[in-house]
């Protein structure tokens, strides 16, 4: 079992979501982020005044998936939100131990 | 004003009485109702109606005037209570100018009056006199608050007070009211208890019964059952008061009203004060008179400290807010109840809840078209609409009491609206308010928010972005596509309200693409040149960029407490930017051509005197900005022209818009052209607030400047715009120098420089494929636009396009320019910064 934490622009949220219910994979939480990667954000020029825009605005998508769709759902995720520009993202994936239903206490089983 | 009631004073057989009569008559029974000791209130009551009758008489017996007039009673005479030998104060209103047979009028009035032996205070005025009642003397002021018609045109002193500030005249009013208090008690070493009193004059008096009255029927007619003795106290005063003064004005036979130790006796027999002796009678007469001053100056003090103060037409504000003076004058003129929420804001208090449940009652009995009479009813609700504090909360008030639907039934259709649909918090109508709420907040900046603080104020309207948002969720009434269904129903208070068809393009482009910028925003790449390109054009231009992207985040932020979120906000600021960007430095590269839609539609409505071909002829090769700035009319308008240039020539008018004026010249370009042309209305004072240049490939230049003529020279002359003309061409044409006729302004505006912030000038090469961009930012002056744009030329550019903005002291331009028909090498970058940072150091 693994969480996916796949870091996208923000117009791509649709597309993963898209891609991941085609692998019937609905579960997730999205987040608004901002942050940086390589590119440490870019230099914006309003009004005859630079302003460095270190921080950019991302969404963090995170899914919990059992490892046999893990690579099914890394490739879905890299061809939805795939450019090919500088700051299309990362994924990251997780080891997850155990996962349990709040309302019933019940233990998930993969 | 009170109206007039007449009283029958002819004689039983019809023959009509003589002025003479009339007067003798009248004294004669005022003079016997005093000898009984009744002349009080009612007798002189009936006095006054019958000197009324009399004025009337001569009136008409007058020769005729050339022109309505009216005559009106004032004062003492206005409120009824004239003496027997009191003066006789008269307003003589005329509807225009005086001429030799209104002088007639006048003299073959008021002389008779004289011969009669009558002491007549006479007063005559216009209704065009534009000078405010605030510069007039305090008796005058005063009188005229118990103005009363009595013969004539009973209209013109209306139409006259509507020529002046009402608060401004009220608040002098009171201001004169209390001086003169002050002045007359220290006369009297401001004590009421005078052993041998003057009724009318000392504290007590009849003189402060009327200053107590005054005071409430300007601010507040119930402040005297308020506080104070009590207006049962005050009217047993009065008329007490008014018996002694008739019986002074009788015993001596003129005006006097010192209530001396001998006129004590013969008033307290008059008076039938009881008692063995004269003396018992005059400690009793004089008891009571101590008693009834006794109340006046207690009114008098209450109502000096607990009057509300006026804010408006019939207005005040109290304790507890705004109200209405007069309720019944208001009752009928619903198209001054904005003014009271208006007053409101301008107060920073609330409309009183006496008010606010007033105007519930009375609200339903009205359309909108009561609402917004006449243009300048539009202009206060505009006014009004102008985000500030307290905006919200005003608004709010007038839902809740069903004004503001009785206003506009649009938004009454989204009463407690709601929509389910898991994010919006709110009922659709307070989602609305709180937008208004969300952009009001922007006007009172946090350092978080100032960038977009900024956006608000330097909106040149941005109470169309208020009634914009009024009216984005409207449509949500109905269950579908509410965005058409809001749009078609601004459109019908596009008619309400009569607004001209820019501001009717603004609010209806709004409505209609509320969604848009959150859509780009938060759902698309923004990174993608095409994108912001797209969205670029359908805003269009800044103005628009800047309404749409507040509208955007006033509507978001008011979904929900949390809903604009850090994030979203810097994902709008990044889509403004990068449109702002295009629209100013790229929109050279998009120019129309021919067979494309936008073309099409301009021939297709064509007026009859133009051909499709000159219609081509103009518009192709012109960037499509052009069609955006200007009004279907207006490019018909240049076509006119632009097919009528000759070699050489130049096509310019002058127009008044709003509070400024627009010079437009069509010619073909030469080198200096457009310096020449801003150095002109320069050197006129103009200040250039915005503008547009645009040169075609052909040499066709179309220049636009929006100026504010601050030394009037346009509005006091009436060849002003001939002249600046003339000088225009001249300029052009090599005939007149200009840098003469600017030098001594321009040494002039040095000296005054004031510090400020240092100008930034900036040379882009990137943003587009044709021209190079060149932004300048600096502070506002006379005569920058003439320096930079000359500079510019000097160093052998060319000017060929400019967006030319204003915001607060901060001069932006934006020149599009190319030297021998290309970019700029960047040696000739570096060579140009350096011109033009001398230029704005002020260096030679």
């Amino acid at each position: 079992m693994k969480l996916i934490k796949s870091i996208v622009r923000p117009n791509k949220v649709d597309d993963v979501k898209n891609a991941l219910e085609k692998l019937h994979i609905s579960g997730m939480t999205v987040t608004e982020v901002r942050g940086h990667g390589k590119q440490k954000g870019h230099t914006a020029i309003y009004r005859g005044q630079e302003y460095n825009v270190s921080l950019l605005p991302k969404m963090e998508i995170e899914i919990v998936v059992p490892d046999s769709m893990v690579e099914d759902a890394i490739k879905a995720i890299i061809e939805a939100a795939r450019t090919g520009e500088i700051g299309d993202g990362r994924v990251f994936v997780l080891p997850v131990d155990e996962t349990y239903k709040i309302r019933t206490g019940e233990k998930d089983v993969f | 004003m009170n109206e007039p009631q007449s009283v029958s004073a002819e004689p039983r057989s019809g023959a009509v009485l003589s002025p003479k009569r009339r007067l003798a008559e009248a004294r004669t029974e005022l003079s016997l109702a005093t000898e009984r000791g009744e002349g009080g209130s009612q007798a002189l009551k009936q006095y006054s109606y019958r000197m009324d009758a009399m004025v009337e008489q001569l009136f008409n017996e007058a020769p005729r005037a050339s022109q309505s007039v009216g005559v009106w009673a004032l004062g003492g005479y206005g409120r009824r209570e004239l003496c027997l030998h009191s003066d006789i104060d008269l307003l003589v209103v005329f509807a225009g100018e005086i001429g030799p047979a209104d002088e007639r009028f006048l003299q073959g009035f008021l002389n008779p009056l004289w011969d009669l032996g009558l002491t007549v205070g006479h007063h005559i005025r216009e209704v065009g006199e534009s000078v405010g009642l605030d510069g007039d003397n305090a008796e005058f002021l005063l009188a005229l608050v118990d103005a009363r018609p009595i013969a004539g045109d009973a209209s013109g002193l209306e139409r006259f007070l509507e020529n002046t500030d009402a608060v401004a005249t009220a608040t002098h009013t009171l201001e004169q009211l209390r001086a003169l208090i002050t002045e007359r008690h220290a006369r009297f070493n401001g004590t009421l208890f005078q052993l041998e009193p003057d009724v009318k004059e000392a504290p007590g008096g009849l003189r402060d019964l009327f200053g107590a009255m005054t005071i409430a029927k300007l601010t507040d007619p119930a402040l005297l059952k308020q506080g104070g003795a009590g207006a049962r106290a005050l009217a047993d005063a009065e008329d007490f008061l008014l018996r002694v003064r008739s019986t002074l004005h009788l015993q001596l036979g003129r005006q006097h009203n010192i209530l001396g130790h001998e006129l004590q006796e013969r008033v307290a027999e008059s008076l039938r004060y009881p008692g063995t002796t004269p003396r018992q009678r005059v400690e009793r007469l004089m008891s009571d008179y101590f008693r009834h001053a006794r109340a006046i100056d207690r009114s008098l003090r209450w109502a000096l400290r607990a009057a509300p103060v006026p804010v408006g037409n019939n207005l005040v504000r109290g304790s507890d807010g705004v109200k209405f003076v007069d309720v019944r004058r208001a009752a009928d003129r619903p198209d001054t109840w904005l003014a009271a929420f208006q007053a409101a804001i301008d107060c920073g208090c609330a409309v009183s809840d006496e008010t606010l449940t007033w105007l519930e009652q009375h609200a339903e009995r009205f359309d909108p078209m009561d609402f917004f009479q006449q243009p300048w009813h539009r202009d206060d609700l505009l006014r009004f609409l102008r985000p500030r504090p307290g905006l919200y909360e005003r608004l709010s008030e007038m839902h809740d009491i069903g004004l503001l639907g009785q206003m506009f039934p649009e938004f009454r259709a989204i009463n407690c609206r709601v929509v389910r649909d898991f994010y919006h918090k709110y009922t659709v109508d307070e989602h609305t308010l709180l937008a208004i709420r969300n952009l009001e907040q922007l006007t009172t900046p946090v350092p978080e928010r100032r960038r977009l603080s900024g956006l608000l104020s330097e909106l040149a309207q941005p109470e169309l972005l208020v009634l914009a948002l009024l009216f984005h969720d409207v449509g949500k009434w109905r269950d579908d596509d509410h965005v058409s269904e809001s749009s078609r129903m601004a459109k019908r208070m596009f008619d309400t309200l009569g607004l001209d068809p820019e501001a009717r393009a603004t609010i209806e482009f709004l409505v209609e693409q509320h969604l848009s910028m959150s859509h780009v925003a938060f759902r698309r790449d923004t990174e993608d040149p095409e994108i912001v390109r797209h969205f670029a054009a359908l805003v269009g231009d800044e103005e628009r960029l800047k309404m749409l992207c507040l509208m955007t985040l006033a509507d978001v932020e008011a979904v929900g407490r949390d809903t604009l979120t850090p994030w979203k906000e810097e994902l709008l600021w990044g889509l403004y930017v990068d449109a702002y960007n295009h629209l100013t430095h790229a929109y050279g590269d998009e120019v129309i051509h021919r067979n494309e839609t936008a073309l099409a539609a301009v021939i297709d409505g064509r007026p009859a005197d133009l051909d499709a071909s000159d219609i081509e002829a103009f518009l192709e090769g012109l960037p499509r900005r052009y069609l955006q700035l200007f009004s279907r009319d207006a490019v018909y308008r240049h076509i006119r022209h632009a097919r009528d240039l000759r070699p050489g020539a130049i096509e310019a008018w002058i127009e008044r818009q709003g509070v400024g004026w627009e010079l437009t010249v069509l010619t073909r370009d030469q080198p200096f052209l457009f310096s020449n042309i801003s150095g002109v209305l320069s050197s006129f004072g103009a200040d250039i607030l915005r503008g547009y240049a645009f040169t075609k490939s052909d040499g066709l230049v179309v220049d636009m400047f929006h100026f504010i003529d601050q030394e009037r020279f346009l509005e006091l002359n009436e060849s002003g715009d001939g002249q600046l003309l003339s000088v225009l061409e001249n300029v052009v044409s090599g005939r007149v120098d200009l840098a003469e006729r600017l030098r001594r302004r321009e040494e002039g505006a040095f000296r005054q420089r004031m510090p400020g912030t240092p100008p930034v000038v900036r040379c882009d090469n990137e943003s587009s494929r044709r021209y190079t961009i060149v932004e300048i930012f600096a502070d506002n002056e006379i005569g920058l636009l003439y320096r930079m744009s000359r500079a510019m030329s000097e160093s052998g550019c060319d000017v060929d396009l400019v967006l030319i903005a204003t915001e607060g002291r901060r001069a932006i331009d934006v020149f599009h320019l190319t030297r021998n028909g290309t970019k700029l090498s960047p040696p000739q970058h570096s060579e140009l910064i350096a011109n033009l940072q001398g230029v704005l150091e002020g260096r030679p």
